[in-house]
């Protein structure tokens, strides 16, 4: 078989199969009246993260085995992947946020940088590749405690840097929302 | 037994008079002046038939000026086809100017990506680029569509109904054709009049997505654009997202790695 033929049945075969998966109907609707400031003042989960994780040490679950009460100790631990699996959640509700903010932000823009949608199109695949893994990693119970000790001491420094980042988005938005002398409409209503 | 030559000369005949129910289906839905390349288009495919059957008829044998006013006309309709597709692309994409002018780039690169592929493997052999050229033009077609496709889904574009089956029969056609091509390439010249019928029948469904696009949708306004930003405005909040992205990404790795670490 010759590498032409390969090649464009291959390729064929391919635009197919997308065209099948890309030409069905969309589950998320476009939105056209979300508000950015709105979305961008919600609350964070990701700031919670070093209470969630204060809760998840497992030195408390230590401390329940040396005291023979092994049973409670289960619960507990059923109790602290079921947190944790509903941070996990909340993390990726958060990021999808993120990812619709910024997919308004390019419709409304008159010209979508491409470096800056790549970037975004491949974080939010590398993070849906993790989300995935750690998912996977906690409800087969591989671990899930002792991983949160180290992380806990990482939340605070990480939380500061996404407050940073999240006031400095609103400071932005702020001042372009402000009326300027090249009268272009105001986003989010403001 | 009907000869494959006959049933492929019905199936002409039946597209034919299929060109000609869509184009006045497109002039009774006043579609005409909306879409000035696709109308153009279909109006290519029937002068192309009439014109080549005249041919068959004034030569009985089919002989190198047959052949020349077949590949002509067909350069014709091939250019009317990537000019239609232009066209829809732009009736979706155009209301929104900043995903417009990173989406031409991207399918410019996707067509000129694809088309190159496929003129490698010609090994500079005139009768395989001809043959590559087109082959590689059909497969740009469906590659762009498909891209167009998967870009509306990410950034969540509504597409009218009428546009989404123009394009799914634009692209069906598309990737038929390379394939009953490239299966058939190595017997293209005993097969001639079984390949041909497989590329009017393919062409025929292509027809019939469009007559029923054209025949049930309507051209309805699609929800008003989002007000316009700053240029400069994007580039600062879409920055500040990125990096915002970034560090949540970071809190899931750091997580996955400090398990590992305890372990």
């Amino acid at each position: 078989m010759s590498a032409s033929l390969l090649f464009f049945i291959f390729s064929a075969l391919v635009v197919l199969l997308l065209l099948l998966w890309a030409s069905r109907p969309s589950k998320h609707r476009f939105t056209p009246g979300l508000d950015v400031f709105e979305a961008l003042s919600q609350s964070r989960h990701s700031s919670r993260m070093s209470h969630i994780l204060q809760a998840l040490r497992p030195a408390d679950t230590e401390f329940l085995r040396q005291t023979g009460q092994a049973a409670l100790m289960q619960t507990v631990r059923r109790q602290r992947k079921r947190i944790a699996l509903n941070y996990l959640d909340q993390l990726q509700e958060e990021f999808e946020t993120l990812l619709e903010i910024s997919r308004v932000l390019a419709l409304m823009s008159p010209e979508a940088v491409g470096v800056e949608e790549m970037e975004r199109w491949k974080l939010s695949l590398v993070f849906a590749a993790n989300c995935a893994f750690l998912r996977w990693k906690l409800r087969l119970g591989l671990q899930p405690f002792s991983g949160f000790t180290l992380l806990s001491d990482m939340a605070t420094n990480i939380a500061r840097q996404l407050e940073a980042a999240t006031t400095r988005i609103a400071e932005t938005a702020v001042r372009g929302s402000e009326p300027s002398a090249t009268g272009h409409e105001n986003i989010g209503g403001l | 037994m009907v000869e494959p030559l006959q049933l492929r000369n019905l199936a002409w005949a039946l597209t034919t008079t299929v060109e000609c129910v869509l184009f006045v289906q497109l002039a009774r839905r006043k579609f005409l002046d909306k879409y000035p390349w696709f109308s153009l288009y279909v109006v290519s495919t029937i002068v192309q038939s009439a014109v080549i059957a005249t041919a068959y008829r004034v030569f009985d044998t089919p002989n190198m000026v047959v052949w020349k006013i077949a590949w002509g006309s067909q350069l014709i309709v091939a250019f009317l086809r990537f000019q239609a597709l232009v066209e829809l692309t732009r009736k979706i994409l155009g209301r929104y100017p900043g995903i417009w002018a990173l989406a031409w780039r991207l399918f410019c690169t996707v067509g000129i990506l694809v088309m190159a592929n496929g003129l490698l493997f010609s090994k500079g052999d005139w009768y395989w680029i001809f043959h590559n050229v087109e082959r590689g033009l059909e497969l740009s077609i469906g590659a762009i569509i498909v891209t167009l496709f998967l870009f509306a889904r990410y950034y969540r574009l509504p597409i009218l109904r009428l546009h989404s089956a123009l394009m799914v029969g634009l692209c069906l056609y598309s990737a038929f054709f390379v394939l009953n091509y490239t299966l058939l390439e190595k017997h293209i010249q005993e097969l001639v009049n079984f390949w041909g019928f497989l590329d009017v029948l393919t062409y025929l469904a292509t027809l019939l997505i469009w007559l029923n696009a054209v025949t049930r949708y309507e051209e309805s306004a699609a929800h008003a654009p989002p007000p316009a930003i700053p240029k400069e405005l994007y580039g600062k909040l879409s920055s500040e997202l990125n990096l915002r992205l970034y560090h949540l990404n970071q809190q899931l790795n750091q997580l996955l790695r400090s398990e590992d670490q305890h372990r």
